[in-house]
């Protein structure tokens, strides 16, 4: 590949995707068959002071595939993503927002705003599931640092973004995770409340989905758990997961597997 | 019968070479320099937006000097071609020398074989790692490319402002070392240049994956004071 200089009225300015595709960089080709793993629950919450976000870690083909695959990453320093569906194309997808935000800003000299970075996926998900049975559909919160505020992007299948003001949901086990959260749910709700009652949407959606992981205590693998404010994107380490977890596993075995009216 | 005139190799090579000195020497010069933590860039550029330097990649900047619509395009082309080669292979995979090399073909290229040569002088510095070396090239309007072995200067007065800029060694010089020691060659003798009209940037290890951060006017100031 040699430098990539384009005329005035050929140059694909900013975006690494227009780039990308006038140069061949990625190839979108249709497949009768879906041949790769997938199947997820993620939850976005929104609290006072931004957002969290909790995903499984399984990936899911005829068996499970892997227990430990991460479909929550920072897409930039302010924004988190989250996958669902084709892992393959998940994967991809992630790396491309990751790209194209950073590659905007080393363009342009000035970082995408939060709602350019929703608007921008919009049509990846669009050319993705319109023409590929490899169905993604992606997750996107953060923190808007022109508003300060934290806000929540959802996605449907033909590539409708919908900003959500209070949680979102995604993947396979959503019916279960989303349930427990139309519950559970308040404005306002701090920071460990709403970790809490997105690891419970989680722990329902592993309970009751086969395609979602719960907490794996056998192996030490818990779901993902991450808050983004007004310092940033930050993954929170296992040992908070982990008492997160149990402390929910030891409620649901006192009361022998019964949710019991109330959330616990 | 053509009335063309026959021009001598030698002579259009040295009307094109004065052509592109001229251009160049316009401009306001640029110091990209080691220190020992990093590598410095700073130029003089009286625009707080129509930048000089720019991030390539993680460990990679770019500076350069000249016509600014002929070398932003090439910084756009360093990006383009920095962050497709990472996103083909993986980011430990984009390497400064490769860059300079495009680089320096292209303006050879257009030198010899375009309407006119680019009047511009282009750097292309790179942080070491355990991976790469600390590296400085720089790639003149003719496409001659020069490992720099420590520090750089480009622009007009070049040869005058190396001769000014005193800092003996600036590999193992503090930041705030190399930086006066540029700012005062860059402005000589007789001049003082307000904090305001300089753009200084920094590759430096920060405990994060980009490492190229501009420095703002108190940042600047306050390691000059």
């Amino acid at each position: 590949m040699g430098l990539p200089l384009f005329d005035a009225t050929q140059d694909p300015g900013p975006s690494f995707v227009s780039y990308a595709r006038q140069s061949g960089l990625t190839l979108t080709s249709a497949s009768e068959h879906d041949v790769s793993a997938h199947a997820t629950t993620v939850v976005a919450v929104r609290s006072s002071d931004g957002i969290v976000m909790v995903g499984d870690r399984q990936a899911t083909s005829y068996f499970i595939a892997m227990r430990d695959i991460r479909k929550i990453e920072a897409a930039d320093h302010y924004t988190g993503i989250a996958i669902s569906g084709s892992a393959a194309r998940g994967m991809e997808f992630i790396r491309i927002a990751q790209l194209s935000f950073e590659h905007y800003e080393k363009m342009t000299d000035s970082a995408l705003s939060l709602e350019g970075k929703a608007n921008y996926l919009a049509p990846l998900v669009q050319e993705n599931n319109l023409y590929t049975p490899l169905t993604v559909i992606p997750l996107l919160a953060g923190w808007d640092t022109s508003h300060d505020v934290g806000r929540i992007f959802e996605y449907d299948g033909a590539g409708g973004c919908y900003e959500r003001s209070d949680f979102a949901v995604i993947g396979s086990g959503s019916p279960f995770a989303e349930g427990t959260l139309r519950l559970g749910f308040r404005v306002g709700m701090s920071m460990e409340e709403a970790l809490e009652l997105a690891a419970l949407a989680i722990y329902e959606a592993g309970d009751n989905d086969p395609s979602t992981g719960g907490p794996d205590f056998v192996r030490n693998l818990y779901p993902m758990m991450v808050t983004i404010t007004q310092d940033g994107f930050t993954e929170l380490p296992t040992s908070y997961a982990e008492s997160t977890f149990r402390a929910i596993n030891e409620r649901r075995t006192q009361s022998q597997g019964v949710a019991g009216g109330t959330l616990r | 019968m053509s009335n063309m005139m026959y021009v001598t190799p030698e002579q259009l090579m040295k009307d094109r070479a004065e052509f592109a000195q001229k251009g160049i020497a316009r401009g306001r010069s640029l110091i990209v320099a080691m220190y020992d933590a990093g590598v410095l860039l700073v130029a003089e550029n009286p625009s707080a937006s129509l930048y000089k330097l720019s991030e390539i990649y993680d460990r990679i900047g770019f500076a350069a000097v000249g016509k600014y619509n002929e070398f932003d395009r090439l910084r756009e082309a360093g990006i383009r071609w920095a962050d497709s080669t990472g996103f083909t292979y993986s980011r430990e995979d984009v390497d400064a020398r490769a860059l300079a090399n495009y680089y320096a073909q292209y303006l050879g290229h257009t030198f010899t074989e375009g309407q006119k040569p680019l009047e511009v002088e282009v750097l292309v510095a790179q942080l070491g790692n355990n991976v790469r070396p600390t590296k400085i090239y720089r790639i003149a309007y003719e496409g001659t490319i020069t490992d720099e072995p420590q520090f750089a200067v480009l622009g007009g007065d070049a040869e005058a402002i190396k001769n000014r800029f005193t800092v003996t060694v600036p590999e193992s010089a503090s930041l705030q070392d190399v930086l006066r020691g540029a700012v005062s060659a860059i402005a000589g003798p007789e001049r003082s240049i307000p904090t305001s009209d300089l753009e200084v940037a920094i590759l430096e290890d920060r405990g994060k994956r980009r490492t190229f951060v501009r420095l703002s006017d108190a940042d600047v100031e306050a390691l000059l004071a």
